[in-house]
Parts: C-alpha cells; sequence; structure tokens
C-alpha cells in the first residue's frame, strides 16, 4: 500500500511539474515575442543587435526546458547527461568557425566584386510584381 | 588496471552486466539517434547562418510572414500566426509527456487520450505549415524565387526562400513522420500491445523523438521568425 | 521515474537473446535466414568483409587502369576497348571523362564502400559482441538493415557505372558547382544524381551500424568487464561509431542542399556562374565554400573514421604477439578520446586555399597540429609494446608492424600540410596524394589485413596459408613505398594533382619514367592482392582447420567461445570477466586470460 501511495504522490509531483514547465515555457516564447514587436520599432543597429542576443539566450533557455524536464535528461544519470551534452559543445567551434568565414567571405565580395558591391548599395521598388531575380536585375539595369 | 580494488558502496554503474544509465538500449539508441538529428539540423541552420552572414543585405521577416488565415490581402499582423503554430507545437509537447507519465503508471485511458491530443496537435501544425507555404506560393515565393526585397530596399537573393521552405521543409517532414510514430503508438496501445508487454517504454522513446521536433522548431522560429 | 519499467525493459532484452541463442537448437535455420538476411553479428561482419572486398578489388582495378593512362601516355591499348567500351577507352586510350569518373569513383569506393563499411563494418559487427562478452549486437535487427542499405547503396553506385554521360567525374569531394550543374560535364548528369543517392543510402546504414555499436558497447558488456577492461579495439571501435555518428548527419545535410541546387533552382552553393555552350547562370547569393565547409566537417572525422578501427585492432595484435602487456593503455584511450575530439575541430585545413579567411585558417593550423601528440603517442606506445617483446612474426603481426611504419612515415608528412603556409605551395599536388594514401589508405588496409589475417581462425574456424601471407605482406609493403615515396618528390617539384596527360607540361615531362615506374610497380601489387584473395577464399573451404580454441593463447573473450561458435556465440552462460585484456607475461605466466579471477598473491602492474 505504501508503495502505492509513494508511487501516486511522485506522479502527483511530475503532473505539477509538467504545468510548471509548461508555464516558463509559455512565458518565454510571450517574452520572446514582445522582444520581436518591439525590434520592429527599432532601428539602431547596435540596440538590435542587443535585442536579437537576448532572444537567443532565452531560446536557449527553452532548449534547456525542453531537454531537461520534456525529455527528462535531468533526472538520468549523470554520466548519461555528461555523454549527451558533452558532444553538443562541438556546436561551439562548429557554428563559430562557419559564421566568421561567412563574414570574411562577404568582405571579400564587397571589396573585390564591384557588381555586388554596387548591387548592395542600389534600391529596388517595393512590392514588385516580378518572378524571378534575373529579370529584376535587368530590370533594375 | 583498477581491477581489484574493493568494492564501493555505491553501485557500480560501469562494471558490466548492467547499463551504465540505467536505461535500456531502444532508449539509448534514440538518444543517441537525436544527436545525430541534431547535427543534420544544425548544419542546415548553421549553413543558413554562414549564407546570411556573407550576404549583405536579408529581407525584413516581419513584412514577409504578416498574414494569417482569412485576412485578406492586406493582413499586416506579423509574428502572429508564427507565435500560434509554436503554441500549438508547445502544447502537443506536453499532452505527449502526459501520455508518457500516463505509461509509467500503466494507465491505458490516459495514454490513449493524450496521444489523440498529440496526434491532434501534430496535424493541426502540419496545417499551419500548409497554408503558410500556399500563402507565400502565391506571393511568388518558392525555391529558387524571392519576391520580396532586402530590408535596406535593394535586391535580394533567392536563399531567403530557398533556406526558408528547405528547413522548414525539412522539419515539417519530421513532425509528418512523428505523427505516423504517433498514430502507431495509439495504435499498439489500443492493440493492448503495451499491457502485454508491461510497459510503455516505446511511448516513451516515441516522446523523446517528438520532443526533440518540438526543440527544432524553437530553433527554426527563432533563426527565421524573429532575428 | 519508474525505475522497474526500465530495468524490466533490459531484463527483457536479455531474455530476447537467450530465446535467440535456444531457437538455434529447435529450429532449423533456412539458408536465406542463415546467409542472407542473417541477423547473426558474425555473418553480417562477414557479408561486410565480403562486400567491401569486391569494392576494394573494382576500386583497385581502376586505380590500375587510371595509372595506366598515366604511365602510358603514348600507348594505345586496342585491346582495352573491347572489355570497356567506347565510352572507357577511345583508340586504344582511357579517355578524359573515364579518366576522371575513375579517380573519382576509385576515391569514393576505398574510402567509403572499403575502408568505412569494410573496416568498421567488417570488425565492429564481429568484434564488439565477442570481445566485451554479448551475444549478439543491441539490435540485430538494426545490424541486418545497415548491411542491406550498405548493399543498396553499393548497387546504386555500381549502376551508375553503367549509365550512358557516365558515372560522376567530380572528385571524391564532390565540389560544386562542377557537381551541382549537369551543363557542367557529362558526369555532372545521371551519374551524379545515382552518386548523391548511393551516398545517401550509406549514410543510413552507418548511422543505423554506428547507433548499434555505441549501445552495445555501453549497454552489453558482460558482468565485470568495465570499460577500463575492454580491449582496445572495443574502444577505438566505440570512437569510430561516435565520429560516424555525429559527422555523417552533415554530410547529409550538405547533399541536401546539393540535391536543391541540382534539381530545384536554388543558389546555396552557386553564384557568378558562366558555363560553356550554356551561357550566364541566374544563380546568386550561394558560396562553394559552404559546400567545402560542410563536406569537410564530416571528411576530416571521415578519415578518423578509417583509421581509429585499424589502430585499435593494431593495438591488439601488436600485444598479443609481443607477449607484453600493451604500453600504456589508458593513454592510448586517452589518446584516441583526443584524436576523436581533434577530429571534429580541424576540418578547414583541407580548405586553406580556397578562400577561408586567413586567420580562421591560422587557428586552424594550430589544432591541426595538435593531433600530432595523440598520434605521437599512440606511435611510441606501439613501439614501447614492441620493445624487448617476446615477438610471434605471424602474417597478422607483420601487417600491424606495417601499419606503425606506414603510420609513422605518413603522418610526418601530415605536419607539413597542416601548415597553412607550406599548403600554398603543396596543395593539390602529388604530395598531398602521397601524404594520405601512405597515412590513412595503405595504412588502414594494413590494419584490416592484419585484421583478417588475425581473426580469420575465429570468423571461418580455418588458417590462412602462411606463406601466401609472408609474400602478400612483403611485396605490399614494399609496393606501396615504391609506388608512393616517389609522388612526395613529384609534388615538391610542383606537379599538381588530377592532370590527365603529364607529357604535354614541359615542367612535368621529366617525370614520365618515375611514373610509368610507379603504374609498372601499382600493377604488380594489385595482382599481389588477387593472391591474397585466393588465399582467402581458398581457405575458407580448405584451409588447415583450428584445433584449439585459442590458437593464439590471448586474453581477450572471443577465444572462450567454440572454434565455430554458432548465434549466440557462447553455449552456456557467458563468461564472467576479472581482469582488464593485456595480462601477458605477469608473474611467470605467459598469459592470463580475462576470465580468470584475480589470484589472491597476484602483483599488481
Amino acid at each position: 500500500m505504501e508503495h502505492t501511495a509513494h508511487i501516486e504522490h511522485h506522479a502527483e509531483d511530475g503532473k505539477k511539474e509538467v504545468m510548471r514547465v509548461t508555464l516558463i515555457l509559455t512565458v518565454l516564447t510571450l517574452v520572446e515575442l514582445a522582444l520581436g514587436f518591439w525590434m520592429m520599432k527599432i532601428e539602431a543597429q547596435g540596440t538590435r543587435l542587443m535585442i536579437k542576443g537576448v532572444i537567443v539566450i532565452l531560446m536557449m533557455a527553452k532548449a534547456f526546458y525542453i531537454v531537461g524536464y520534456f525529455m527528462h535528461l535531468k533526472h538520468e544519470i549523470r554520466n548519461m547527461i555528461m555523454t549527451i551534452v558533452v558532444p553538443l559543445l562541438l556546436f561551439v567551434w562548429f557554428i563559430g568557425a562557419f559564421l566568421y568565414d561567412g563574414n570574411s567571405f562577404k568582405n571579400l565580395r564587397m571589396t573585390y566584386d564591384s557588381h555586388k558591391k554596387e548591387m548592395s548599395t542600389k534600391k529596388v521598388e517595393k512590392k514588385e510584381e516580378v518572378k524571378e531575380t534575373p529579370e529584376v536585375k535587368k530590370a533594375v539595369e | 588496471m583498477s581491477t581489484s580494488t574493493t568494492a564501493p558502496v555505491t553501485t557500480k554503474w560501469w562494471s558490466g552486466g548492467k547499463s551504465p544509465f540505467n536505461v535500456e538500449y531502444g532508449k539509448l539508441m534514440m538518444w543517441y539517434f537525436l544527436m545525430s538529428d541534431a547535427f543534420t539540423f544544425g548544419a542546415f541552420l548553421i549553413a543558413y547562418g554562414t549564407t546570411r552572414f556573407a550576404t549583405a543585405g536579408w529581407p525584413n521577416p516581419n513584412e514577409v510572414f504578416k498574414s494569417y488565415p482569412f485576412a485578406g490581402e492586406n493582413a499586416n499582423a506579423p509574428l502572429v500566426f508564427v507565435s500560434i503554430m509554436t503554441f500549438i507545437l508547445i502544447i502537443s509537447s506536453v499532452t505527449m509527456v502526459l501520455a508518457v507519465k500516463a505509461g509509467q503508471e500503466m494507465n491505458k485511458k490516459a495514454v490513449v487520450n493524450n496521444l489523440i491530443l498529440t496526434i491532434i496537435g501534430g496535424l493541426a501544425f502540419l496545417s499551419c505549415q500548409a497554408w503558410e507555404w500556399t500563402h507565400l506560393f502565391h506571393e511568388g515565393a518558392w525555391w529558387g524565387r524571392n519576391p520580396f526585397i532586402n530590408a535596406d530596399g535593394t535586391q535580394s537573393t533567392t536563399n531567403f526562400t530557398n533556406f526558408f521552405f528547405t528547413i522548414t521543409g525539412f522539419h515539417g517532414f519530421h513532425v509528418f513522420s512523428g505523427v505516423i510514430i504517433n498514430i502507431v503508438m495509439l495504435i499498439m496501445t489500443l492493440m493492448d500491445k503495451f499491457e502485454q508487454r508491461g510497459h510503455y517504454l516505446m511511448i516513451e522513446k516515441a516522446g523523446l523523438y517528438w520532443h526533440f521536433v518540438d526543440l527544432v522548431w524553437v530553433f527554426v522560429f527563432t533563426c527565421f521568425y524573429l532575428i | 521515474m519508474s525505475n522497474e519499467a526500465i530495468l524490466h525493459g533490459s531484463s527483457a532484452a536479455v531474455h530476447e537473446v537467450h530465446g535467440d541463442h535456444h531457437h538455434e537448437h529447435h529450429h532449423h535455420e533456412t539458408f536465406i535466414s542463415k546467409y542472407v538476411f542473417s541477423q547473426d553479428h558474425k555473418m553480417i561482419a562477414k557479408q561486410f568483409l565480403i562486400t567491401g572486398m569486391v569494392w576494394a578489388v573494382l576500386g583497385g582495378l581502376m586505380s590500375v587502369l587510371f595509372r595506366l593512362q598515366l604511365g602510358y601516355p603514348d600507348a594505345h591499348f586496342t585491346w582495352l576497348e573491347n572489355i570497356l567500351g567506347k565510352f572507357w577507352v577511345k583508340d586504344g586510350r582511357i579517355t578524359p571523362e573515364a579518366y576522371y569518373a575513375l579517380v573519382t569513383t576509385h576515391g569514393t569506393v576505398l574510402v567509403f564502400f572499403v575502408l568505412t563499411a569494410g573496416l568498421s563494418g567488417t570488425f565492429a559487427n564481429f568484434l564488439i559482441p565477442l570481445q566485451v562478452g554479448a551475444r549478439d549486437m543491441a539490435s540485430p535487427f538494426m545490424n541486418m538493415l545497415s548491411y542491406w542499405f550498405f548493399f543498396g547503396a553499393s548497387v546504386v553506385m555500381l549502376s551508375s557505372m553503367f549509365v550512358e554521360t557516365g558515372p560522376f567525374s567530380g572528385g571524391w569531394t564532390a565540389y560544386p558547382p562542377l557537381s551541382a550543374l549537369g551543363s557542367a560535364s557529362p558526369g555532372s548528369k545521371t551519374g551524379m544524381d545515382l552518386w548523391i543517392i548511393a551516398m545517401a543510402l550509406f549514410v543510413v546504414s552507418s548511422l543505423l551500424g554506428g547507433l548499434n555499436y555505441i549501445a552495445t558497447v555501453l549497454n552489453m558488456r558482460t558482468k565485470g568487464m568495465s570499460m577500463t577492461r575492454l580491449p582496445l579495439t572495443i574502444w577505438a571501435l566505440f570512437f569510430t561509431a561516435v565520429l560516424g555518428v555525429l559527422s555523417f548527419p552533415v554530410l547529409l545535410s550538405g547533399f541536401i542542399l546539393l540535391i536543391f541546387d541540382r534539381n530545384f533552382g536554388t543558389s546555396f552553393y552557386l553564384s557568378d556562374i558562366f558555363v560553356n555552350g550554356v551561357g550566364a547562370l541566374p544563380n546568386e547569393g550561394g558560396s562553394a565554400i559552404l559546400f567545402q565547409h560542410l563536406f569537410w566537417f564530416l571528411g576530416h572525422p571521415e578519415v578518423y573514421i578509417i583509421l581509429l578501427p585499424a589502430m585499435g585492432m593494431v593495438s591488439e595484435i601488436l600485444s598479443v604477439n609481443s607477449r607484453k602487456p600493451i604500453f600504456g593503455y589508458m593513454a592510448m584511450i586517452g589518446s584516441l578520446f583526443a584524436i576523436a575530439i581533434l577530429a571534429f575541430l580541424v576540418w578547414a585545413h583541407h580548405m586553406f586555399v580556397t578562400g577561408l579567411n586567413p586567420f580562421l585558417g591560422s587557428i586552424f593550423v594550430l589544432l591541426t597540429l595538435l593531433i600530432a601528440v595523440p598520434s605521437a603517442i599512440k606511435v611510441f606506445n606501439w613501439l614501447t609494446t614492441l620493445w624487448r617483446g617476446n615477438i610471434r612474426f605471424t602474417p597478422g603481426m607483420m601487417f600491424a608492424i606495417g601499419f606503425v611504419s606506414l603510420f609513422i612515415s605518413g603522418g610526418l608528412t601530415g605536419i607539413w600540410l597542416g601548415n597553412s603556409a607550406l599548403d600554398i605551395h603543396l596543395h593539390d599536388t602529388y604530395f598531398v596524394i602521397a601524404h594520405f594514401h601512405i597515412v590513412m589508405g595503405v595504412a588502414s588496409m594494413f590494419g584490416m589485413f592484419a585484421g583478417i589475417y588475425h581473426w580469420y581462425p575465429k570468423m571461418y574456424g580455418r588458417h590462412l596459408n602462411n606463406t601466401l601471407g609472408y609474400i602478400h605482406f612483403w611485396i605490399t609493403i614494399a609496393g606501396a613505398y615504391l609506388i608512393f615515396w616517389p609522388m612526395h618528390y613529384e609534388g615538391l617539384a610542383g606537379m599538381p594533382r588530377r592532370y590527365y596527360d603529364y607529357s604535354i607540361w614541359e615542367s612535368f615531362k621529366q617525370f614520365g619514367d618515375l611514373n610509368r615506374f610507379i603504374s609498372t610497380v601499382a600493377m604488380i601489387v594489385f595482382a599481389t592482392q588477387l593472391l591474397f584473395l585466393f588465399n582467402f577464399f581458398y581457405s575458407i573451404f580448405k584451409g588447415r582447420k583450428v584445433t584449439a580454441k585459442n590458437p593464439y593463447n590471448s586474453n581477450t573473450l572471443e577465444w572462450t567461445t567454440p572454434i565455430r561458435p554458432g548465434h549466440g556465440n557462447w553455449p552456456g552462460e557467458i563468461p564472467e570477466v576479472y581482469r582488464w585484456a593485456y595480462d601477458y607475461g605477469k608473474d611467470g605466466r605467459e598469459f592470463i586470460p580475462q576470465t580468470e579471477p584475480v589470484g589472491a598473491d597476484e602483483s599488481h602492474h
């Protein structure tokens, strides 16, 4: 009897935890959305970049709650958590190197490709009824 | 090596003859498969990021994704529809957790109910995505076609739509296969397969997959709609 | 959290395997269930091995064909035309299209089908359950699927040889735009589609296999087999599987984007392109470097996927046949781990001259040169294991020692190539070809041969012929050095890779004789491999029978099974393990099997 009671108690705890995490995820998403709406009105690049940074942090927090509680990883044995989390650290260099090189590629193009450079400053009309880019290019030229 | 040390009081997880993580091999495999899949999605999103970093201008998502069903031509409600999609997926993840919990308590009825809710959530998400794709298609967007211009008013490349359709498509494919898996789980539950086995471990594995799909959407949502 | 359910689950899994085992006694196995759709890890291993051998012969034959062109650019082999047909040979010479198709397919097939599937597919399947003490893989069914996906990949790849426009010919790295534009070359048409499909199937196969290997090593070890009592083979195969599971999906993503570029008008990798005969293409904004990043994010771990199993098997074979414990067991594991981590951090050293940011390149140089540390640790440990050992020169041991030799001489040139400044001169020359063929190609082949010679008695219950083995070894190692050593010289002199005919270049004409020499040796070495194949297949049926359970007086668990183990490996209980795998020459005893309990008065090591 005591055993079953224990299990039920445990289950009750589990349900509470699910509700708590659901609430946290909802709040995080709402904050993200609020930031998104706020960002629409902001022109300054620095501020926008900062908001984007905050959004990425909130995204990581959401990922933590989904993996930790919904996928139950937080309740697994420590070693198992490590085998899952540690390989994900590879993403740090994966992301860093790729984005750094992407940025460098843009600088190369903007420095040595006069056509690209010209295109990056030429405004085109909004809401054009066009289907494909090459036609747009011709229209612009 | 440490062969002849005295036995410690705590359980020797690594000494062989049992799982070092106290999980059966299927769950372990599911976890490592999801790791692998995380690298697939990671590679997609990183490729997207790299291309964005390598491109001078980029369309403003708020001017692209601003419509919702039955809104007519001139709807201007950025982020609204996609936040509905996000909540649908979060809620379906919650019902999946409840299904897994019910399975651990051997509560067949609750498992069935929550699985049905999860499936409905998945189908609702897919319908939303289908609507959004159709809408964008009618605006002239598709693979290799991009009607939107950059936020700074310059000509955009097609990579905005290329990546959008490829990555959300790949995610949608995962949602679709998740729904199929859940339907199979539902049928197996109704046929009392798990009752006979004495455990609902399959549902746990399906649940892991489903949460992973939700997890990926968190990243896709942020990368495409917010920043 | 219901621990009971979980424990129940794991005990159910154990029951299943037991069930399989009992099956064997009660049911008559059909030909199909025993040899074709077998779920026995030993049979699947043999399937991987033999499919890999078929590919090795085809891939080797391709290298002979293009070496024919390189060695004898002026000769006319009209008889080849009758065998291979007009696409491949025209006027007695390999056509340029065929030459590039041969080079490409040789690379793809040898790297993926022979040295990935054929090597880790064979030995991970064969050795993991036997050496950790399991009845079979965690999921025998997925294991079977893994082989059949590989088989599917093989069929698709093979069929690409027979399409009208020829197989893919843009190099095994499949760089766009050449691989992305069907109009760019004949090989980029149907041949490339089939190539991508084959590779996608291959990724699925390696994923299914890899997950299984990881789960088996972690979960299915027998009682007492802690991770630090595992033979180094298992550690190496474990890290190999981890590398595969984490890096192949990135390749898959890269390929999916490539498929879209090929078929659906996207421009992920394409920008500013003019194709002769087609004109300017509308694609804008992509970057070919992006593909290279994605490709090499797999591509670099891939070379360790190829090399690590060979390292693991060599460690085991060196120790057994030196009758000494492996030197620095923990250092060996640590260096395997370090190599596995570094494998993910150094990919862009393949791209120093592609337009990669030079500052980023310098970080990649640093990380690349770090690999020298664990590699050196391994080499020194192998040498110290051999040092003053009571060495038995079996053919398996010869190949293991050959591996160490090749790994050293090929690895040293890696330090040259890892420097971005030197790479400006050396990239895309024969120096690179020499480097990676010695350190990864031939060395891994040697690891594979060592493994086959060493575990053949366990696989087929018979011995290979030793005399043929020694002939095979000496010709192959001498040949490998004679083929690839001169290439360093050619590369330093600036001779580029991938050219069809060097005789028309004033700067490279002087190498005509050297090229002919290399080609001749290549043909002799290839013929010697046929000798090995004869030995292999002849010995399956006619080889000397194994009479002792443990012919090498080895410690590991596979030698406690019957001479020809059935499905389930051990007829009775799975033995329990009490010690590590390397108690050789301890306390005056030649060897102490892992299954022997530690004695009260035994010394520590």
